[in-house]
């Protein structure tokens, strides 16, 4: 049982906060991902997690213990750094015993033992005796998960591990974190920056803006279910489009009034004005006129099996996805019509989410 | 063709280079290669200084040399001066450095303190040290009366004479190394403690295991400086002591000073130069042997 809770966690530096009453519990084998734009205060609140950072307000605990204010050595916790830390003139096997012989009273043989189940796990067996200048960015990486994994802590904290591999390196070592997570049980609380990240890996992700938690949820429930416009148009690539509405109310339901088309609102949302915002797989075009507006092609994308293309309504833009064989040429007028059973309604005042359509 | 207008770019590049080297060049073998050579050619010839003849001797300033106890015994000062000074400076501008390598406020004020020292001329540092050490008016003694010890003629006692020089000396170098050691602090990753201190590494731990290892190349680079220094030290004892009392802080460049200029022996104080050169050119390399290997340099 190692759950991690944050009772109202904040920080300021210098009389300024930086992360406001963070309220997070990340359950025992749980794959917590804390995600955000850069500045948001997630790695600040690894941090604290970690004691590397003190916790201005607000309650840690860790197992049931509060270690609010124990030192980092003394929360039974390891720590993966985005540079990886690994000290340069020490071997990796010496990487990942030096804390080990230096703080706890294992032997020789016991620590050798949990290196070499490390090592195995981590596929690093080959490289103990190499020093971190002879090993790439990926085996570096191995290394320091490998002496986080011998100390057998409670918590495993990741700040950024995967931002200095290049793209395919990030994606191989992404599937290596998930294994390990479902093959060791371990529970994880990650910092990204990247929301493809925290969408594959996170069992649950925390989205922070500006030092403040807007959303925690499953994947999926974030991406179908955002809060508010923040997480709406952070989660999701390309993010999704907001189209500035008004409301009408039109007998037991709504009109929902863009500048260049209005249509019908079974429900009645509570907000004169709205965003419709939609995911560029919502968005259908046809180059008929069976759809609810037009607007004309900006740009379109080859990614693939797939094209994007960017589209002008009125003086909203929308990015829409589709089959590269149904791609519009650039300039050109399409029809477009949005898939309302999916589609969902923005207060235009706060950001916040009303109802579903 | 291609290749020929490399070459004549590459001849045309290396010619620049020596040209501007020229200046530096000519004056290192002015000042530097010529008396190297001139004082290596004096040590085998009877050379007065002010006197034009010169005598052959061969290697009869070597066998001098030999059985000369003043030789010996400046050897010995210097030695003993510098097995103690140079140990205790680093070790304190060790500690200096890595007491003020933290983001605490007035960080920068205390840095110009211990730093102070450095920027006192040699001469000015060794008089105000003679005023410190005097016997009776000397605030070094008026404080030891204060906690009631006796006092002592630090200056003028053959037993205290180098120690005190030897404080004085740690006094003076250790603000440098402390500087020049801190720049090396602030190169190593803040993440490496931040990794060590998650692992529960004591604050020992992580300056034995991971500061010195890291800053190690700094720390030979300072261990070298300040072996130069401390055989060339000339300035503290010709102000403090003149060499005195009974030649107790008599060190080579003093000596290679009294033979030279006082007893105007050119030949003489050529010899012991070179050997003072050998010397420490010999030290050095052993150091760059024993210590050099181990240094670990960051990013290699």
């Amino acid at each position: 049982m190692a759950e991690v809770v944050l009772q109202g966690v904040s920080k300021a530096y210098a009389g300024r906060p930086t992360v406001h009453a963070v309220d997070l519990t990340i359950a025992d084998k749980e794959f917590m991902v804390l995600v955000g734009p850069s500045g948001c205060g997630k790695s600040t609140t690894l941090r604290m997690v970690a004691g590397l950072e003190d916790i201005t307000a607000g309650r840690l605990l860790i197992d049931g213990a509060d270690v609010t204010h124990a030192a980092p050595q003394k929360r039974d916790i390891a720590m993966v750094f985005q540079s990886y830390a690994l000290y340069p003139h020490m071997t990796a096997f010496r990487n990942m015993a030096f804390g080990l012989l230096k703080t706890t009273d294992l032997g020789k043989a016991e620590v050798d033992r949990r290196i070499r189940e490390a090592a195995e796990i981590l596929h690093i067996g080959h490289l103990l005796e190499r020093k971190p200048n002879q090993l790439s960015g990926g085996e570096r990486q191995r290394v320091a998960i490998g002496r986080a994994l011998v100390r057998q802590p409670k918590v495993f904290l990741f700040d950024e591990p995967l931002s200095n591999l290049d793209a395919k390196l990030r994606t191989r070592m992404r599937g290596e974190l998930k294994r390990l997570h479902k093959e060791l049980g371990l529970t994880v609380i990650y910092v990204t920056h990247d929301q493809i990240e925290a969408m594959t890996l996170g069992t649950r992700v925390a989205i922070l803006s500006e030092g403040r938690l807007q959303q925690v949820g499953a994947p999926m429930e974030l991406y179908m279910h955002p809060a508010n416009t923040f997480v709406a148009t952070f989660i999701g690539t390309p993010e999704m489009s907001l189209l500035r509405c008004a409301v009408r109310p039109e007998g037991n339901g709504s009109l929902l009034q863009h500048e260049r088309f209005l249509t019908a609102l079974p429900a009645r949302p509570d907000a004169a004005e709205v965003f419709l915002g939609v995911r560029p797989e919502e968005i259908l075009i046809s180059q008929s006129a069976e759809g609810i507006t037009r607007g004309i092609v900006e740009r379109t994308e080859l990614i693939g099996s797939e094209a994007l293309a960017e589209i002008l309504i009125g003086r909203d833009r929308v990015v829409a996805r589709m089959p590269i064989s149904e791609a519009p040429e650039s300039g050109e007028e399409v029809s477009l019509t949005f898939d309302f059973g999916r589609a969902r309604l923005f207060d235009a005042t706060n950001g916040r989410a009303l109802t579903s359509i | 063709m291609v290749f020929g207008a490399t070459l004549r770019a590459r001849i045309r590049e290396a010619g620049l280079a020596y040209l501007l080297l020229l200046p530096s060049l000519l004056f290192l073998a002015a000042f530097t290669y010529w008396p190297i050579l001139r004082s290596l050619w004096f040590s085998f010839h009877d050379v007065v200084l002010g006197d034009s003849k010169i005598i052959w001797l061969g290697l009869e300033n070597y066998q001098r040399l030999w059985g000369d106890r003043l030789f010996w015994r400046s050897l010995g000062n210097t030695v003993f001066y510098t097995v103690l000074t140079i140990p205790l400076a680093i070790a304190c501008a060790l500690l200096m450095a890595v007491a003020l390598d933290s983001k605490l406020r007035g960080m920068a004020i205390y840095r110009s303190a211990f730093f102070y020292p450095v920027m006192i001329p040699s001469v000015a540092a060794g008089m105000v040290w003679v005023f410190l050490y005097s016997a009776g008016y000397g605030p070094i003694n008026q404080g030891l009366r204060f906690i009631g010890l006796p006092d002592t003629a630090w200056l003028y006692d053959s037993t205290w004479a180098l120690p005190a020089i030897m404080v004085m000396s740690v006094w003076k170098y250790s603000g440098y190394f402390m500087l020049i050691l801190l720049a090396a602090l602030k190169l190593v990753p803040s993440d490496l403690y931040e990794a060590a201190r998650l692992d529960g590494v004591s604050a020992w731990d992580r300056l034995i295991h991971i500061t010195l290892p890291l800053i190690s190349p700094t720390l030979y680079f300072v261990v070298i400086i300040g072996l130069l220094h401390s055989y060339q030290i000339f300035d503290y004892v010709y102000v403090m002591t003149h060499g005195g009392p009974a030649d107790a802080t008599n060190v080579l460049t003093f000596y290679i000073y009294q033979n030279g200029f006082q007893y105007q022996d050119i030949g003489y104080a050529s010899t012991l130069a070179n050997v003072l050169l050998l010397f420490v050119g010999g030290l050095i390399a052993v150091i760059a042997t024993v210590f050099g290997r181990r240094v670990h340099y960051l990013g290699r």
